[in-house]
C-alpha cells in the first residue's frame, strides 16, 4: 500500500482561448491525498485527490480534482520522485471574473509533479512536492453566457505524511 | 549541379552519434571515448574473428544482451532529445524555437493551454517525438513504466521549456501516451531486425536498420560497442508468436453525397502480430501488440493503429477465456475524415479451435479516451477553407482556426476473428466511440466504424484480400437549436499481400 496525506499552498488562474480579459491569479490552501499500490520499489500506482477552496468577492471557489496517477522514483537510494496522471475534475462556481453565476462543471484533469520524499521509520515518512494540476473545462455556463475553451492551471507547493 | 554524394551510412550513424552525444558525464573518464569504440565497432564488423574488448558496461547489465542500467544518462539523453528538436526548429527558421529563461518563466506562469496546429504536428509528429524521450529510458535499461515517466518528463520540459510558444496540454498527452505506445513498439521492431549473435556486414546493416526505426537505442548501441559486441539478445526482446502481412492495393472511398470515388487510391500496409494477445498470463507490457500502418489511400500516413496488451490474465476450463489491458494508438487521416486517440482498454477474449491449425476469436472491450481529436467544421461551413498566407506572427506559431475538436471519451470494440496458425484471415470489427469536446466545437461526437476484411492464399506466401469499411461520425452541436449532423464514409479496400511471418 501507498498512502499520502498533505496540505499544500495553490495558486489557480483560469483562463480561455477566445477571452481578452487578464484573469487574476488566486492564492489559498489545498489539501491532497494519494492511496494506491506500490508496484515496485521505484513505482506506485494509485489514486489523488486534490481539493483547493478559493474564497472569492462572490463566493468560494471550490475544485477537486480525482486523478489516476503513478509516481516514479528514479533513484532507489534518493527520496526525488516524479509524479503524472489524469482524470476528472469538478469546478464549482469556476472564475467570478468571467461572469457570475456559474454553475458545477466536469473537467479533464492532468497533473504533473515532483518532489522528494524523506523516510522516518520503516513505513513512515514526509514529502515535500510541487504540481501542476490543469482543469480543462471546455464550456463553461455561465449567467452571462457560455465562455468556450476554458483551462483552469492550478499551481501548489506542500507537504504530506506518506505512510507505506 | 554538383556531384551526388554516395550514400555512408555507417559514416552518417557515426556522425550523427556524434553529434548528439552532447556532455560527457564523469563516469566516461575512464572508459574508452566514443570515437575510439565507434572505430572499434566498425573494425569488428569486417573482422568478425577478432577477440572481443572486455565489455566495460558488464556489471549494469542485467542480461549479457541487454543495455546497462543508468537513470542519470536517460535523463541526460531525453534533455539531449529535447535540445536537438530545438536546434532543428531553430534552423527550420522557426520564430517558436527562440527560447530564453525569459520564455521559460512566461511559459509556467501561463500554464497549459489547448493549441492550434496541424493535424498530423500533434497526432504522429509529438507522439513520434515522445518517442524517442521513451526510448531514452529503454536503451538505458529502464522498464516500460520507468521509461513512460521518461516520456511524460522529456514530454513536460519540451512543453514548458523547448518552444516560446505556451504549452499545450494536448501536445503534453498525445506526446507522452503516443510516445509510450510508438516507442515501445518501435523498441521491440528493431530488436526483430537485429540479431546480436551474428557478425560481420549483415549484422552491421541490421544495427543500421534497427537505428533508422529507434534511433536513440541505436546511437546508444553503437556508443557502446554494443552494435557489434556478440551476446543473445534479451529474453524480453524475443515474441512468443510472430505473424504479419505486408499489403499493396488500392481504396474507394465515398460520402454521404458520393457513395464512391470514381478511381482508386493506391496504398501499402503492414499489419504485424507480435507475440499472442489472445492468451497466456502477462505482466510485461506490449509482450503482445497489434500494429497496423497504411501508406497512401488518401494521405502519406492515412491510418496507423497500435494496440498494445498491459497485462493479461487467462481464466475458464483451459483459458478459453483472458482477460486483458491494454493501450491504443489510433490515427486515421485522409481526404474524408480525421481521427486521432490516445486510449486504454479492458477486454474478455474467447478463443475455440476450429482444427489444428485454424481457431476462432471473439473479443469485447470497452475503454476510456483519454484524448481524442475528430476534424470537423462549424455549422454553415461544409469545407475546410484555403489556408490563409502565413500571418507576420513568425513561422512556427499556430493561429488557427483550427478544424478538428479535442475531448475526452468511451469506446467499445467487438471482434471476430479467423486465425490460421495465429493470423488472422477473415476479421469481423466494429467500434463505438463518443468523444466529448472540451476544445474546439460546441458539440459531442458519436464515432461508429465497422469491418469486415477477408485475405485468402493464391501462392506460397502470397494471398489477395478484399475489406469493406464504414466510418460514419455523429455530431451534436451544442446550438440553440440541438441540430445534429451526420457523416458517413463508406470504403473498399482490394489487395496483395505478402506473408511476412
Amino acid at each position: 500500500m501507498w498512502i499520502v496525506a498533505g496540505g499544500t499552498s495553490a495558486t489557480v488562474r483560469g483562463d480561455c482561448q477566445t477571452c481578452e480579459e487578464d484573469f487574476p491569479y488566486r492564492h489559498g490552501p489545498g489539501i491532497v491525498a494519494n492511496a494506491g499500490y506500490r508496484v515496485n520499489p521505484r513505482m506506485d500506482v494509485g489514486a489523488e485527490i486534490f481539493w483547493v477552496p478559493l474564497e472569492t468577492a462572490s463566493g468560494t471557489l471550490n475544485t477537486t480534482h480525482m486523478d489516476a496517477v503513478a509516481q516514479f522514483r528514479p533513484w532507489r537510494t534518493h527520496g526525488f520522485f516524479i509524479k503524472g496522471g489524469a482524470g476528472m475534475a469538478f469546478i464549482r462556481n469556476w472564475v467570478d471574473a468571467i461572469g457570475p453565476g456559474a454553475i458545477n462543471s466536469k473537467a479533464l484533469s492532468v497533473v504533473v509533479g515532483g518532489g522528494w520524499a524523506f523516510r522516518v521509520e520503516k513505513r513512515v515518512g514526509f514529502q515535500l512536492f510541487a504540481s501542476q494540476h490543469a482543469g480543462a473545462l471546455g464550456d463553461l455556463q455561465t449567467a452571462a453566457g457560455d465562455v468556450p475553451d476554458v483551462l483552469g492551471n492550478y499551481w501548489s507547493v506542500g507537504a504530506a505524511l506518506v505512510f507505506r | 549541379m554538383g556531384k551526388p554524394l554516395r550514400p555512408r551510412p555507417l559514416a552518417a550513424a557515426l556522425v550523427s552519434a556524434l553529434l548528439i552525444h552532447a556532455a560527457p558525464v564523469a563516469a566516461q573518464d575512464t572508459e574508452p571515448s566514443f570515437l575510439a569504440r565507434a572505430i572499434e565497432s566498425a573494425s569488428l564488423f569486417e573482422q568478425p574473428a577478432q577477440t572481443p574488448a572486455p565489455d566495460p558496461y558488464a556489471a549494469a547489465r542485467p542480461c549479457a544482451g541487454c543495455p546497462p542500467r543508468s537513470v542519470g544518462r536517460s535523463f541526460l539523453q531525453v534533455t539531449v532529445v529535447n535540445v536537438f528538436y530545438g536546434i532543428a526548429n531553430l534552423v527550420r527558421g522557426q520564430v517558436t524555437a527562440r527560447v530564453t529563461p525569459k520564455t521559460w518563466w512566461e511559459n509556467m506562469e501561463n500554464g497549459w493551454v489547448w493549441d492550434l496546429d496541424d493535424f498530423v504536428v500533434n497526432q504522429i509528429g509529438h507522439p513520434y517525438q515522445g518517442s524517442n524521450y521513451y526510448n531514452g529510458g529503454r536503451a538505458n535499461g529502464l522498464s516500460f513504466y520507468e521509461s513512460a515517466a521518461m516520456a511524460a518528463f522529456g514530454s513536460a520540459t519540451w512543453e514548458f521549456y523547448g518552444e516560446t510558444n505556451k504549452p499545450s496540454l494536448n501536445d503534453f498527452i498525445n506526446t507522452t501516451l503516443g510516445g509510450i505506445a510508438i516507442g515501445e513498439v518501435l523498441h521491440r521492431v528493431s530488436w526483430l531486425m537485429r540479431d546480436p549473435t551474428k557478425s560481420g556486414s549483415g549484422r552491421l546493416w541490421s544495427e543500421i536498420g534497427a537505428t533508422v526505426l529507434d534511433p536513440v537505442t541505436g546511437y546508444n548501441r553503437f556508443r557502446r560497442g554494443d552494435a557489434s559486441r556478440i551476446a543473445e539478445k534479451p529474453a524480453d526482446m524475443v515474441p512468443s508468436a510472430l505473424s504479419g502481412f505486408a499489403s499493396a492495393g488500392a481504396l474507394w472511398r465515398g460520402t454521404e453525397h458520393e457513395p464512391f470515388q470514381g478511381s482508386g487510391q493506391a496504398f501499402l500496409e503492414a499489419d504485424l502480430f507480435y507475440g499472442d494477445l489472445l492468451h497466456g498470463r502477462s505482466r510485461s507490457p506490449y509482450d503482445a501488440f497489434a500494429m497496423t500502418m497504411r501508406f497512401g489511400g488518401g494521405g502519406p500516413v492515412s491510418e496507423a493503429r497500435l494496440l498494445g496488451r498491459l497485462l493479461g490474465e487467462p481464466f475458464g476450463k483451459n483459458g478459453k477465456f483472458q482477460f486483458s489491458v491494454a493501450q491504443a494508438y489510433d490515427f486515421q487521416k485522409n481526404d474524408a475524415y480525421a481521427f486521432g486517440a490516445q486510449s486504454f482498454d479492458g477486454g474478455v477474449a474467447f478463443t475455440h479451435p476450429l482444427s489444428s491449425r485454424i481457431s476462432l476469436a471473439l473479443l469485447g472491450s470497452g475503454g476510456l479516451t483519454v484524448l481524442g481529436a475528430i476534424d470537423s467544421l462549424p455549422l454553415g461551413v461544409e469545407e475546410v477553407p484555403e489556408e490563409e498566407p502565413e500571418s507576420d506572427a513568425g513561422q512556427g506559431v499556430s493561429e488557427g482556426p483550427r478544424f478538428y475538436d479535442y475531448g475526452p471519451g468511451s469506446k467499445y470494440t467487438v471482434r471476430a476473428l479467423l486465425l490460421r496458425d495465429n493470423a488472422p484471415f477473415a476479421v469481423a470489427f466494429y467500434e463505438g466511440r463518443q468523444l466529448f469536446s472540451l476544445d474546439g466545437l460546441r458539440a459531442n461526437h458519436f464515432l461508429q466504424h465497422a469491418r469486415l476484411d477477408l485475405r485468402v492464399p493464391i501462392y506460397r506466401k502470397i494471398g489477395f484480400g478484399v475489406a469493406g469499411e464504414f466510418f460514419s461520425r455523429h455530431t451534436y452541436y451544442q446550438d440553440a437549436a440541438k441540430t445534429e449532423r451526420e457523416f458517413r464514409y463508406p470504403q473498399f479496400r482490394t489487395y496483395l499481400t505478402w506473408d511476412i511471418s
